[in-house]
């Protein structure tokens, strides 16, 4: 599980870590918005060089996001048969009996593909470089707008930085109840039908069993401390936006802008 | 018989940028129909080398010999079930193993995945819940019905309900009252010497060690500060001392004893007879 890319802080020290997980956001967001603009081979072109530059900035090196991208090659493969075979637009490249395929087909795939690649460096570029709890915080400060219509933005991101802290907890719960069976001879890789959905239940019952444990004692221990959601609360760590974080924010919205305006005249 | 470490090493994260070895270089031998017990600090690689023992975990060099059979490093193990219900290994806290609807039914999912005829494995629950202490009435009760030190009784019951040749325990008796605790070990000391197991035990209780094990392995950063009967290892006055390790009440009031000037029998481990000794001690003055 230690080689699980997707989603991981990388404790580095870059002009990108050190920006306000508030921006961060914002810019992740424009950038996904740009993706869906179809400016054609030029927008995808100055995505990927943006993204190639903020990916050298942040110090995480390319080989990091090529690893993050590792568990959608299928995913992309299997799109580039289907496109092979359902997309009969455009000029005939080749053909072999009933087989035949078309540029079309080829230029599709291709713009599916770089988006997916977009997507996946631009998100792993935010885990990657924001901690966690960062994180929360910066979703909790943009939802907060949405407070007056009634959106609990705090119960919101408490909920998500919950979620994130226990994602380590389960994987090491999971592992040693899977080593505690495996002791008692349950094979989780091998057996017949029924013999597997038995080991599979003998993982699942005591991990929610020990889950459900561990909701309710975290909630004793925090009603203990105090903790009310609908209370105000001041924070420890203030969220600074410093020139810096400004300047990307607007260069990201400028992205936008420039690609309809590429897509309007190509 | 015996089990036998050569040259053992365990490094985690082997080949990843963050590798952390855990064990270093073990050499050891445990001798079949021992009880031994393991000490050490936190993290100094107990738990790491007892799931060596069925193969939970596999060296990163040298090998371990149980009973015959090996495990090498980078070596493919064939039939590891047979190493699995030939050691039986109780980790700590085992009641989180717990998950099916009876009390029976669990204990019996062990030897029924050894391939064991189901009514066979039932009878053998029925047999090991007696043995732990637990009655038919508990029979067909839901194991998440019951209190922590019975949970455990079953868990345990589950890892003996398939005969195992070798039982290792975790901490055994971690979270529980003195007197779970204590119960807990006659068991384990009656499995010992009634049922003739070879036990070896992770334990952070030097009264349990002093009370029920033969020999004791202490383990300091992954490498062994030390191995011998427990015996001569509390009598060691200096080992004791100066490998850190908390002696038990009987040898500390022993060593402040002889150090108000009373000639202390070296062999009394018991209060009986140590006060036999001191009371012989009193009279021939």
């Amino acid at each position: 599980m230690s080689n699980m890319v997707l989603g991981r802080y990388l404790p580095l020290d870059s002009k990108i870590h050190s920006m306000d997980p508030r921006a961060k956001i914002m810019c992740m967001l424009f950038l996904l918005i740009a993706i869906f603009i179809p400016a054609g081979y030029v927008g995808y072109a100055i995505l990927l060089a943006i993204v190639f530059v903020v990916v050298l900035m942040s110090k995480i090196g390319l080989p990091y996001i090529f690893k993050a991208m590792k568990p959608m090659l299928f995913m992309m493969i299997f799109l580039f048969v289907i496109n092979m075979l359902v997309i009969k637009r455009g000029n005939l490249l080749f053909e072999l009996g009933w087989f035949s395929i078309y540029d079309e087909a080829i230029f599709q795939t291709l713009y599916i593909v770089i988006r997916l690649l977009l997507m996946i460096s631009i998100t792993t570029l935010l885990t990657a470089t924001t901690k966690p709890l960062d994180l929360t915080l910066g979703i909790e400060d943009l939802l907060g707008p949405f407070q007056k219509i009634g959106l609990p933005s705090h119960i919101i991101a408490m909920m998500i930085s919950i979620a994130l802290r226990f994602i380590p907890t389960l994987i090491e719960e999971t592992q040693r109840i899977m080593k505690a069976q495996a002791s008692r001879g349950v094979d989780f890789e091998e057996g017949k039908f029924m013999e597997k959905i038995r080991s599979i239940l003998s993982l699942i019952v005591p991990l929610f069993i020990s889950a459900f444990q561990r909701a309710e004692d975290l909630a004793y221990a925090m009603e203990a401390r105090g903790y009310a959601p609908e209370n105000k609360r001041t924070r420890y760590k203030l969220l600074k936006l410093r020139a810096f974080d400004v300047v990307a924010m607007i260069f990201c919205a400028l992205v936008i802008a420039g690609l309809v305006g590429v897509a309007i005249l190509v | 018989m015996s089990i036998t470490f050569k040259n053992l090493s365990h490094t985690y994260n082997e080949k990843t940028p963050f590798p952390s070895a855990a064990l270093n270089n073990i050499n050891l031998t445990i001798e079949e129909g021992t009880f031994t017990a393991i000490i050490g600090e936190t993290g100094s690689g107990k738990s790491t080398l007892v799931q060596h023992l069925n193969a939970l975990l596999l060296p990163t060099a040298g090998e371990v010999d149980v009973n015959g059979f090996v495990i090498k490093a980078d070596e493919k193990i064939k039939n590891l079930k047979s190493l699995r219900r030939k050691v039986g290994l109780v980790f700590q806290f085992p009641e989180y193993q717990l998950f099916e609807e009876t009390i029976e039914s669990d204990v019996a999912f062990g030897p029924k995945n050894f391939g064991i005829e189901e009514s066979i494995a039932k009878a053998k629950a029925r047999e090991v819940l007696e043995l732990v202490g637990l009655d038919e009435s508990y029979l067909n009760r839901s194991p998440f019905d019951l209190s922590g030190g019975q949970k455990r009784r079953v868990a345990i019951a589950g890892i003996l309900a398939f005969d195992p040749e070798i039982l290792v325990l975790d901490e055994p008796t971690a979270g529980l009252d003195p007197q779970g605790a204590k119960e807990m070990m006659e068991l384990f000391k009656k499995l010992h010497t009634d049922y003739g197991k070879t036990i070896i035990m992770v334990t952070h209780d030097m009264e349990h060690v002093l009370n029920y094990c033969d020999d004791v392995i202490l383990l300091k950063n992954g490498e062994i500060a030390m191995k011998s009967d427990v015996k001569s290892f509390f009598k060691d006055d200096l080992t004791v001392h100066e490998l850190d390790v908390q002696p038990p009440h009987i040898v500390d009031l022993k060593r402040r004893l002889t150090a108000c000037g009373f000639a202390v029998d070296e062999e009394a481990f018991d209060l009986p007879s140590l006060v036999a000794s001191l009371k012989g001690e009193l009279q021939h003055e």
